[in-house]
């Protein structure tokens, strides 16, 4: 599910669930949660950035 | 006579052919002007057609090589600037021009055929922004879609990993000038396409003349771009006008640094975004530990200030439930039961033996033995006289005291029926008297009532 996310929408989920804690509304239990789904979300951006593989291809005209 | 004896030796056809060649050899980079017509292109790629202005016409020949490098390929009914050279052609024996150069002679009617085609293509809607597709943020790989040396894919490459060190190229090589470059561009594009190799794709070159940019003016790479499902970028260098393939492009840039930046992000804007967020995350998380620490602390605090009260207050119930409980419990209810019984058992023994005592006194106050001998006495003796003076009447009163007074009782002898009227009887009955001392049986003789 998360797995699927791009780039910026990981980090659009990353940025709601800051918004959630740095407002400040969320229980205790909550805001643990938060801070875990959050850290996923930045690990998947992590993840994004590192995927692509430095290579120069050539596909010659056929 | 056509051969004299000094005359020298006749030509062979192919001598002549050459001498022709020869001859014509100073007719090389001639320029050439005239209108194109019945122009074919041959299976090896080749174009013929003729050259004329009017009153005279010439064979021209365009080889695949030389068509390949062209700005533009000859079409029917269009002036252009041809250069080339006169060469003969001995097996066909047929004059031709050989082009190697063509170029509009008529920019401006060029030009209004240009326009014609945007406004075509405007009509379609294939220039609205709302039709371009987007960019991916973080692309898998970049296509490059250009020249395969010089400049433009070396500043290409050179961008792109600047600002992200791990992106992957893929380069599908192709012309960029040309007439061929609109078919080369188009093949690229699609293959782009098929392979899915990248999820974007550049397509650069180092910019030119209108006239050496004219292939990105044609309509078919303006159909492949738009029929492409990945999104296409160009960079066709500095040019006088934005061409075609910019208009219908997904996002138009000149250079290829400019291309490059669009393409890719910068990675390490990038990590310094994340490592930000991720700090935050950090420092939201202790700032939320740290409140619900303080919390707990003053709520610790309260709980020692009531505490003692708490204390004192379950003290006192527990203690009385205590109380409570020994009261009602099954030894306790049992002893104090027994107790009762055993308290009662005194109580009736205490009664008893009270009553007992009671009954001694009364006895022994009554004399109790004589009295009731001395009572008896009294009432038997009048008793005994009660019944003497009722046995004297009984006496008197008995049949047989009236019979020792002279009276006789008489009886039928038969029935014992004791006769009270002489009717009772009859005269031969048997009768029997009862006197006070014996009985005498007689019979009636006579009855006289």
């Amino acid at each position: 599910m998360s797995q699927d996310l791009t780039y910026e929408q990981a980090l659009e989920k990353l940025d709601e669930q800051l918004k959630l804690l740095e407002d400040g509304d969320l229980s205790l239990e909550d805001a643990l949660k938060t801070v875990d789904e959050a850290r996923v979300y930045l690990k998947i951006c992590t993840e994004r950035l590192e995927a692509a593989k430095r290579k120069i291809e050539v596909r010659p005209e056929e | 006579m056509i051969r004299p004896e000094e005359a020298p030796r006749p030509f062979t056809v192919t001598e002549l052919a050459n001498e022709i060649r020869r001859e014509l050899r100073p007719l090389t980079a001639v320029l050439l002007k005239g209108e194109v017509t019945g122009i074919k292109r041959g299976a090896t790629g080749h174009f013929n057609f003729t050259i004329q202005d009017g009153l005279s016409k010439l064979e021209a020949v365009l080889f695949a090589d030389n068509a390949r490098r062209v700005a533009t390929l000859p079409e029917d009914g269009q002036v252009f600037l041809f250069r080339g050279k006169i060469d003969f052609f001995g097996k066909t024996g047929r004059l031709s021009f050989i082009v190697d150069q063509v170029e509009f002679d008529d920019v401006g009617k060029l030009r209004a055929r240009l326009e014609e085609l945007k406004r075509r293509l405007e009509a379609e809607g294939a220039f609205a922004p709302a039709r371009k597709r987007r960019l991916p943020f973080i692309p898998k790989a970049v296509a490059l879609v250009t020249s395969p040396t010089g400049a433009v894919i070396h500043d290409l490459q050179q961008t792109i990993w600047e600002r992200f060190p791990n992106m992957a190229v893929v380069v599908y090589p192709v012309q960029v000038q040309g007439a061929a470059a609109p078919a080369s561009i188009s093949r690229a594009l699609r293959r782009c396409n098929e392979e899915a190799l990248a999820d974007v794709v550049v397509i650069a070159r180092g910019g030119g003349s209108f006239e050496e940019m004219f292939a990105f003016n044609n309509e078919v790479i303006a159909r492949a771009i738009l029929a492409s499902r990945l999104p296409v970028v160009t960079a066709l260098g500095h040019t006088s006008d934005r061409t075609v393939a910019d208009m219908v492009a997904d996002a138009e840039c000149r250079t290829p640094t400019e291309a490059g930046s669009r393409v890719v992000p910068k990675k390490a804007d990038l990590l310094i975004q994340l490592g930000e967020r991720g700090r935050r995350l950090e420092r939201e998380r202790d700032r939320r530990l740290a409140r619900e620490v303080e919390r707990l602390q003053s709520r610790r605090e309260r709980l020692l200030q009531v505490l003692p009260n708490l204390v004192r207050s379950r003290a006192e119930r527990l203690a009385r439930a205590r109380a409570d409980l020994a009261r009602l419990s099954p030894a306790q209810q049992v002893a104090r039961r027994s107790e009762a019984l055993r308290e009662r058992g005194r109580r009736l023994d205490a009664a008893a033996a009270a009553r007992l005592a009671r009954g001694r006194n009364v006895l022994a106050s009554r004399r109790a033995e004589e009295r009731l001998e001395r009572a008896l006495a009294a009432r038997f003796g009048a008793a005994t006289r009660a019944v003497d003076h009722r046995r004297q009447r009984l006496v008197a009163l008995s049949p047989e005291s009236v019979l020792s007074r002279g009276y006789s009782i008489t009886q039928d002898a038969a029935t014992g029926h004791v006769l009270r009227s002489a009717a009772e009887t009859a005269a031969g009955r048997k009768l029997r008297i009862r006197l006070a001392a014996g009985r005498v049986g007689a019979s009636v003789e006579k009855v006289e009532p």
